[in-house]
């Protein structure tokens, strides 16, 4: 089995400066991402994963601390340094992304024929003519009903999920490598969700691009990722098979994430509970990051002195250390 | 204690010249149902089905064009303000949107205590002693009362939220989505307040979410809604074990789920039709997996009839599947 990685994040730090204080938003993230597979982050709002998503992107606002920011290897080249004119030819077009709000990321004065064609023209070489006869096969491809009509409207005359579709169809116009979706269905309903989620898992089928999911919901992630990154405050806390992360979880906070989960199939039951709330990340706790809401902490956890790292127990789970010692 | 008759609510659509009427939003279609004293009763539906509007028309927030509302065996349609004012305390909502919900100019001693101002005679030391026992029931302390709105994070404003709620000791609570602007684990600690205070000020609720497995959790019984109409009724267990409507058993294998034992999920086609001119006869035809010949050309009437004890169905997809 060749696993060839096409994406590898290294010790990736994003800090920002607000007034006088840094906040980590990212601080320490690696992960590899593998071609054709798709590998889902999850975590709580505040966890540093759309910021991880938008350090690939290079889509960062400019109030960035200086530090050494780790590296993002993508075909042999260093994203995190690379210029933007350089950037600008990857982004939308090997590298792309959807977004969690598809009314506000759509451009609500320009039709859908404008904005799906804008991409094409400007990756493809192409004339305004063949680029909307591309724009009108994506969004057949994407499952828009009457695309030679549709695409002609504008976003405030297409439903949540129409809109979600046509923002996939602009997406994967360049047919690229890497398709990065932060959070697309969680606007939507519980039937358009599972219509995008299966649209998506179809066309990673036909165009072999990789996905990198970001979501809070861990029902969406068992639905559709290979990998999972499970992620608070900034610090990756395991990274596993999606199969392995659910069957056999090591750490203490994706524990607690997978026994709180609503579910459907099971009856009523007391309801489980993570006491706290996740610290603010100007200041976050010493040591491991999670001590303050670890329900079994060891003796050196609490008192903020045992280091983070992620160890290998198994072959592919990776896990913070200090937790896998706490249990 | 609460029983709702043919419940209707429809809204105008005005405009142009002489604003003129062009048609109606058929917001809620003849609702009927009950819900007894110290039920949790969930409401669950896509966005745009009508939920809100149900929550809201049941407390004459929004005025409904048609029904009965029994209130103890009163009909509160016929009250006038004056005597609805009154019946306000017992009736309280706990909104959504926790950042949206509590006013940023106030402190959140004044946010809780002002209904106390409003509709009671108590003194500033009995207003006091009564919002500080309140504010410890949700979790936060006294220090919290001289803050404003924005120093809380969104699980402690939806804690204030739930206090403003309980202030007055009222009996009737509209939770409209209480729990979905906030993370799991968060969610988890709300959704097991609200259950413990249900208990400790014998509360009767009606619970709106659009998550399944919330109401799971939480319900007691489950409304199913789709297009202003409620097409399922029953006991929570019997609902997720046994569900007899394509659009619920639709809701169920689709949610996502970390444990899934069924593969073969069915996915509704298309989205949730307009109310402004809903399809004629059953509702649902245009998405329904299995349509009968009837049903396709619309002219089957909607009504539920009880296939089980305690579980109500709408006729017509009984007869489709």
């Amino acid at each position: 089995m060749s696993k060839e990685k096409l994406l590898s994040v290294k010790n990736l730090k994003t800090h920002f400066t607000v007034g006088n204080s840094i906040v980590k938003a990212v601080d320490g993230v690696s992960f590899d991402l593998e071609a054709g597979k798709t590998f889902a982050i999850v975590g709580e709002s505040g966890s540093g994963k759309s910021i991880t998503a938008l350090s690939i992107m290079g889509l960062l606002p400019n109030n960035l601390a200086s530090t050494d920011r780790g590296e993002i290897i993508f075909n042999n080249n260093n994203l995190i340094n690379m210029e933007e004119k350089e950037m600008r030819k990857i982004r939308g077009n090997s590298i792309s992304m959807i977004f969690q709000e598809p009314m506000t990321s759509l451009n609500p004065v320009y039709d859908l024929s404008f904005q799906i064609s804008e991409v094409i023209m400007l990756h493809q070489n192409k004339n305004k003519k063949e680029a909307r006869k591309i724009a009108i096969d994506m969004l057949d491809l994407v499952g828009i009903p009457e695309p030679q009509k549709r695409i002609d409207s504008f976003p405030h005359e297409l439903s949540g999920g129409m809109r979600q579709r046509a923002m996939i169809a602009m997406a994967l116009s360049c047919n690229p490598k890497i398709l990065i979706a932060d959070e697309p269905t969680t606007a939507l309903d519980v039937t358009i969700q599972a219509q995008i989620i299966e649209l998506m898992q179809e066309l990673q089928k036909k165009l072999g691009m990789s996905i990198i999911f970001i979501t809070h919901d861990l029902g969406v992630v068992s639905e559709i990722s290979d990998h999972v990154m499970v992620m608070y405050l900034g610090n990756v806390m395991e990274i596993a098979e999606t199969k392995e992360l659910f069957n056999n979880p090591l750490h203490s906070y994706t524990k607690s994430l997978i026994d709180i989960a609503p579910q459907i199939t099971e009856e009523k039951r007391k309801i489980k509970l993570l006491k706290g709330e996740i610290p603010s990340p100007i200041n976050p706790p010493s040591g491991c990051v999670f001590r303050t809401r670890c329900p079994n902490p060891s003796h050196e956890c609490k008192h903020g002195t045992s280091e983070m790292g992620l160890i290998e127990p198994k072959p592919g789970h990776f896990v913070d250390q200090c937790c896998y010692n706490c249990n | 204690m609460i029983e709702i008759k043919n419940l209707r609510k429809y809204f105008p659509i005005k405009g142009g010249f002489f604003n003129k009427n062009y048609g109606e939003v058929k917001a809620v279609e003849n609702i009927n149902f009950k819900i007894p004293e110290g039920e949790i009763l969930g409401l669950v539906g896509e966005s745009g089905s009508g939920k809100t509007t149900l929550g809201r028309s049941i407390i004459r927030l929004i005025e409904p064009s048609a029904g009965e509302i029994l209130y103890n065996n009163n009909n509160i349609i016929d009250y006038s303000e004056k005597e609805m004012r009154k019946l306000r305390k017992e009736f309280q909502i706990i909104f959504q949107d926790p950042f949206a919900s509590l006013d940023p100019r106030k402190k959140i001693f004044d946010i809780i205590s002002q209904g106390l101002k409003i509709h009671t005679n108590l003194n500033k030391q009995e207003i006091y002693e009564k919002v500080l026992t309140i504010i410890k029931d949700v979790g936060l302390q006294e220090e919290h009362l001289n803050r404003y709105p924005h120093e809380f994070s969104g699980g402690q404003r939806q804690r204030i939220g739930i206090a403003r709620s309980l202030v007055l000791d009222p009996k009737f609570i509209i939770a409209d989505e209480p729990v979905s602007a906030l993370d799991v684990t968060i969610q988890a600690q709300i959704l097991n307040l609200i259950l413990e205070l249900k208990e400790k000020y014998s509360l009767t609720i009606l619970f709106i979410s659009h998550d399944l497995s919330v109401i799971n959790q939480i319900a007691d019984r489950v409304m199913v809604m789709y297009l202003g109409h409620i097409v399922e009724v029953a006991i929570t267990k019997n609902l997720f074990s046994n569900p007899k409507h394509p659009y619920t058993k639709s809701l169920i294998e689709t949610a996502p789920q970390i444990f899934r034992k069924n593969k073969n999920k069915i996915l509704l086609k298309g989205d949730i039709p307009s109310p402004i001119n809903p399809p004629s006869g059953c509702v649902f035809r245009t998405r329904c997996p299995n349509p009968s010949h009837e049903c396709k050309e619309g002219k089957i009437e909607m009504g539920l009839i009880e296939v089980a004890p305690d579980h109500w169905v709408d006729q017509c997809c009984v007869n489709c599947n």
